[in-house]
């Protein structure tokens, strides 16, 4: 008599939708004892259509629902959407625009880099200590752009053409010293999580992501980097001032957990050093070039490309000539690193408690994949 | 002689291998190359895109409508890890005839994008593992929203 085949007896988990650590979605996880056997994300909890709406607005309305994609990073989202109407309009920026464009850019990247790191901090269970220092730093960040903007999230400062306003003044000054707090702050960082046991165990050798695989799926951001791939579009393809400003492509090798981990840390620092250099070399000049409020395109197409915080965001717009865009595409990166999550249960083992590690060091933001 | 970029190399080695089957092939500005090609073909370029010509990290892929002309078209979004331009891969479909093979077997990554451009615009890919709908409900009755002819959720069309 042969001894029966035991089927794996496969839980399936539902976690969220009511927001598992951030943002809605639902993550479903079928697992075998503690093993992860699966990973589906069912997505689309926050679609709101942003695609549709964009076609029903002009090219200088779709900036505001545009920049609701990610509320942590509106520079950057703004910022794609800008460059694809200057495209399809034929505008050209005057070179301060592009500076103070980068500086904004520079400083959400950090805001949003803090977050992520936050609440990589707390997903491990052990760190809520990191998540509200992180919460309280990125206030320094928050200020600045509220002098400057009136605004301390959706910024709407960019618009076609160049950005609304001059710098205040005195605002270098102020730029400068904020990056040179936060520099001390980070250390503290450093010390307190990235090289405690209690953390290194919880994350290193967690879902290896190889380069090759990184590639394959299509990964994006610090995901592509923290596998040791270097690929920015900031480098890639210069836009606004990043030609003229001094900073490495970050990557590490180990492909893992902690590997995006530091890819984010170390990318908080190389930004630092951004603000600074933008503050100290900010050109002179005129900040926007007149654009009429109801401008009319030709037919045509533009494909942006900007690097946000959670990777690469393209914007491919088509007009046909009229008032307002006739389709907008977005490749939005958390939509692709999704992807990636999904299939990081095959590639590696995972057991049912690395998950909340996992899913936030691809840093999801759920109003991005869902649009 | 000017030297040539890796955009206009890839753009004249394309014609060169199918001639027949590509309906169009240029260099819209740097960075960017747009290919349009014969959905008869379409599967068959795709993979030598990936093996031969090197795009290996699928970026996205999204749907047009253009109900006027009676025809949608569906592009890809394809990047090379080496030369580092966003090649965008399109096909047209006729709106009476929304099929497609899924380029799933090709790069399996699509298969988010195709799911998408699948319940967005009713387009059908043949052999896609998991067809499901991405973003919107499961019991969803609206139609297919980015359509130019969609007039919202519950109205009869």
């Amino acid at each position: 008599m042969t001894e029966p085949v035991i089927e794996p007896d496969i839980m399936r988990i539902s976690w969220g939708p009511q927001h598992p650590m951030s943002g809605q979605t639902r993550i479903i996880i079928d697992v075998d004892g503690e093993k992860v056997h699966r990973i589906i994300a069912d997505l689309g909890f926050t679609h709101r259509g942003i695609e549709k709406i964009l076609e029903k607005r002009t090219f200088l309305q779709g900036i505001i629902p545009m920049e609701r994609m990610v509320m942590a990073d509106t520079p950057n989202i703004g910022l794609g959407y800008v460059m694809a109407v200057e495209e399809v309009l034929g505008i050209e920026v005057p070179e301060r625009a592009n500076w103070i464009r980068s500086l904004l850019c520079e400083m959400a990247r950090i805001n949003s880099h803090l977050y992520a790191f936050g609440l990589q901090a707390e997903s491990t269970g052990y760190f809520p200590a990191v998540f509200l220092w992180t919460t309280i730093d990125r206030a320094v960040i928050l200020d600045l752009f509220e002098e400057l903007t009136g605004a301390r999230w959706s910024l709407n400062f960019f618009m076609p053409g160049g950005v609304h306003n001059n710098l205040p003044e005195g605002f270098e000054d102020k730029v400068v010293k904020g990056a040179q707090y936060l520099r001390k702050r980070f250390e503290d960082y450093w010390e307190a999580m990235v090289e405690n046991a209690v953390f290194e165990m919880r994350c290193n050798d967690v879902a290896v992501l190889k380069p090759e695989d990184a590639i394959r799926l299509g990964a994006t951001g610090p995901v592509l980097r923290g596998s040791g791939v270097a690929m920015d579009v900031r480098k890639d393809e210069p836009y606004a001032a990043y030609a003229d400003i001094d900073f490495e492509v970050v990557t590490e090798s180990a492909c893992d957990v902690m590997a995006r981990t530091k890819v984010r840390y170390r990318e908080i620092v190389q930004s630092l050093n951004m603000m600074e250099q933008i503050a100290c070399e900010m050109p002179k000049g005129p900040i926007r070039k007149k654009v009429p409020l109801f401008a009319r395109s030709k037919a045509g197409e533009a494909l942006s490309r900007v690097e946000t915080a959670r990777g690469e965001l393209g914007v491919h717009m088509f007009t046909d000539g009229g008032m307002n865009p006739y389709r907008v595409k977005i490749n939005s990166p958390t939509l692709r690193n999704m992807y990636v999550f999904e299939r990081l249960a095959e590639l590696d083992e995972l057991l049912v408690a690395d998950v909340p590690v996992v899913i936030n060091s691809i840093d999801p933001w759920y109003l991005d994949s869902d649009r | 002689m000017v030297s040539e970029t890796p955009e206009e190399a890839f753009v004249e080695s394309i014609k060169a291998t199918y001639p027949d089957a590509i309906i169009s092939a240029e260099v819209l500005r740097p960075k960017r190359v747009s290919v349009v090609v014969k959905r008869d073909h379409f599967l068959e370029i795709a993979k030598s895109l990936k093996d031969e010509f090197g795009f290996t990290h699928p970026v996205s892929g999204g749907a047009l409508d253009y109900p006027r002309e009676n025809r949608m078209r569906m592009i890809y979004y394809l990047m090379n890890p080496e030369s580092r331009f966003m090649l965008t891969y399109g096909v047209d479909l006729s709106r009476d005839d929304l099929k497609l093979s899924s380029m799933t077997s090709v790069w399996e990554a699509i298969s988010f994008h195709e799911r998408e451009a699948h319940e967005m615009f009713g387009i059908s890919f043949e052999g896609h593992p998991n067809m499901v709908p991405l973003l919107l409900p499961p019991d969803w009755k609206g139609g297919h929203p980015l359509r130019k002819d969609f007039k919202g959720e519950g109205v009869e069309e």
